[in-house]
């Protein structure tokens, strides 16, 4: 399945323009972005320090909008939405994954893997349900009420993802997953992430600087200078 | 809606979760709040407590007819022929009479006294009223707590519960010496904790022989058939013209002087009190501020998941409301232990001392408690503000 000959792509970027002004000048990271990921795929993105992987990732949460473009997700223009409307679209929509994982301290894996379920309108019963059975996905089943703090890298990513994919979303963003963590439980993040992918279907876009990471994806493209290089498609 | 509302709740909830982490620094914005509730307080209760004390001194029958164009006691003077041609007139005047059909009337002179405790080397102004009997009756409110009134004629002092209270040399049967002359304690009175139980009050006569003001008085007490009658009495003496006469009830007589005095008070205590609230204000938002770093970075993540702005502005602002509201509560509380009942003096009237209780009310405590909020909920607003502009 290549997304070439898809006539519709899941995510589908034109002409995506992207600066940030800094004092009177305005650094441009992108000009004139094309992108298109096929609905199912699993795309790592590679890259220097600074080119703009993350800027990119952001703009594919529609936490950061692009300055001009198209920006297409399942057939919603986010380029066209007002900030309201993204944050609500992208609670329904994705699930993000963090290098340092990001978990709220004060919260027990089980809380923080329910805040997304919480702008969901779900009884607490359910709530409750749904989070126990992806603790249990992800392999941390029985450890509901510990805290992230106590808990090893590898650990506290895989209640990263329970929190990412709890709300069932059609796009999974990682933002160099493993980035933290050793060989080993790297390898564990991302042997889930491509479970995740071929068994729950999930649509994964992976921002990595590991080329082991980057293996597990079936598409592999750098970023360079605001351009893209493909590298590797795999069928 | 009403996911904006559980996205806020969520989010306080965490938020109130991790104030242990920041104990000190929540702790501290609670402390200065509460300590300006408590200056706030200390000076309204102070206000409200002299108020009361002056309040309750005052009957609207009763008429105070006062020579000189002045309310002030002390500077008032009758001259004897005017005081003589009051309580000789046989019209009406709309002042009560006795069986005899005389003017129940008492001639009344206030003389600023020393008083020495023994064993203390300063001495306190404290105001010696010289009366006729009558004036006894012309005191609502006013009964006798211990001994019996001063008799006709003799050095006999009756002492008002709160001087008794404060000076033990006051003993009923004590002899204590004021001006040249020993005076004997025959008794005490309670008026209710009003101004009066800071009086020393004794025969007229003996006042005047005690301190030399032989023929003065400076004030005639009467009562009125009705509150009204006041009217009457005004239009009954106004062919009098040696002196000015200033015709008042006691009870704007008292209320005008508390008004001033509180006034006072409150006017010294609000600017001080705002003065510190800027103060509680600053330490507030300094506090809130150096939370926005961590804030921002937990409103980043919840933002990612799909919370809304104002569920992330709503969360900070509650924290910072919450921690003043605690604060409040401290402050009001304190203030309630430590300053209601509290006994205050000042100099009131005539120049001597007047003792009152500060009186930490519902609405002292609300006032204050409004006030340390206002600061929470303006001073938490703007670090809320910040933490989201960043994201
Ligand atoms: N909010 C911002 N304001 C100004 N400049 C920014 C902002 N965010 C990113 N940049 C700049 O945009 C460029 C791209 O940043 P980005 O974080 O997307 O890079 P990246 O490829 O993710 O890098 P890394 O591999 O180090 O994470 C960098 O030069 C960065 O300094
Ligand atoms: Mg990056």
């Amino acid at each position: 399945m290549t997304d070439r000959h898809d006539p519709a792509p899941y995510i589908d970027l034109k002409g995506i323009r992207k600066g940030y002004r800094i004092g009177t000048e305005t650094v441009s990271i992108f000009a004139d972005l094309d992108l298109a990921i096929a609905g199912g795929a699993f795309v790592a993105i590679m890259g220097p320090s600074g080119s703009g992987k993350s800027t990119l990732l952001n703009m594919l949460a529609g936490i950061e909008s692009p300055d001009a473009g198209q920006l297409m997700i399942g057939g919603n223009r986010l380029d066209r939405m007002g900030e309201a409307s993204r944050t609500a679209w992208r609670a329904h929509n994705m699930g993000m994954v963090f290098q340092f994982y990001n978990l709220l301290p004060m919260l027990t894996a089980a809380e923080n893997v329910e805040l997304p379920l919480l702008l969901k309108p779900l009884s607490g019963k359910e709530r409750r349900l749904r989070t126990e059975k992806v603790l249990d996905l992800v392999g941390l089943a029985g450890r509901e009420k510990q805290y992230p703090t106590r808990m090893s890298g590898g650990q506290q990513q895989r209640v990263g993802i329970a929190r990412a994919i709890v709300a069932d979303p059609g796009l999974l963003l990682c933002d160099e997953p493993t980035g933290d963590l050793d060989r080993k439980s790297a390898d564990d993040i991302l042997a889930m992430l491509g479970f995740l992918n071929r068994e729950l279907c999930k649509t994964i876009v992976m921002v990595t600087h590991d080329p082991q990471a980057a293996r597990h994806a079936n598409r592999v493209l750098h970023l360079d200078k605001g351009e893209f290089a493909e590298e590797r498609s795999a069928a | 809606m009403a996911s904006a509302i559980r996205q806020t709740l969520v989010m306080t909830r965490a938020n109130l979760l991790s104030l242990p982490r920041r104990q000190a620094i929540s702790l501290s914005m609670s402390l200065s709040i509460a300590l300006v509730v408590m200056v706030l307080a200390g000076f309204l209760s102070m206000a409200k407590g002299f108020e009361q004390a002056l309040r309750g001194a005052g009957s609207p029958t009763v008429t105070v007819i006062l020579g000189g164009g002045t309310y002030q006691e002390v500077g008032s003077d009758l001259p004897p022929n005017v005081v003589r041609s009051i309580l000789a007139r046989r019209s009406d005047l709309g002042v009560r009479r006795d069986a005899a059909s005389e003017l129940i009337a008492s001639r009344e002179l206030v003389v600023p006294v020393d008083v020495r405790q023994p064993g203390e080397s300063l001495g306190q102004t404290m105001a010696l009223r010289g009366m006729d009997l009558a004036g006894l009756s012309l005191r609502d409110g006013v009964t006798l707590s211990a001994g019996r009134p001063f008799a006709k004629g003799s050095r006999e002092l009756l002492v008002g519960d709160r001087l008794a209270r404060d000076f033990p040399a006051f003993g009923v049967g004590d002899k204590i010496r004021l001006g040249a002359v020993d005076w004997t304690v025959s008794g005490h009175f309670s008026a209710g904790g009003s101004a009066f139980e800071s009086e020393l009050w004794a025969d007229l006569d003996a006042v005047r022989a005690g301190f030399d003001r032989q023929g003065e008085v400076q004030t005639l007490r009467v009562r009125l058939d009705s509150p009204a009658a006041i009217a009457t009495l005004r239009d009954a003496l106004s062919d009098i013209t040696e002196t000015p006469l200033v015709i008042t009830s006691e009870a704007d007589l008292y209320a005008g002087q508390s008004g001033r005095t509180a006034d006072l008070i409150r006017l010294f205590g609000w600017p001080l009190a705002l003065l510190m609230a800027v103060g509680a204000g600053a330490g507030a938002l300094n506090t809130m501020m150096s939370s926005v770093a961590d804030r921002t970075a937990e409103i980043a993540i919840v933002r990612t998941l799909g919370f809304g702005r104002l569920a992330a502005f709503a969360s900070t602002w509650i924290e910072a409301v919450l921690l003043s509201l605690a604060g409040a509560a401290i402050g009001v509380a304190a203030s309630w232990a430590l300053f209601n009942g509290w006994q205050a003096s000042t100099v009131g009237a005539n120049n001597t001392r007047m003792m009152f209780q500060l009186a930490v009310t519902g609405d002292v405590m609300m006032t204050a408690a409004l006030l340390g909020l206002a600061i929470g909920a303006i001073g938490g607003a703007l670090p809320a503000i910040v933490a989201i502009r960043r994201r």
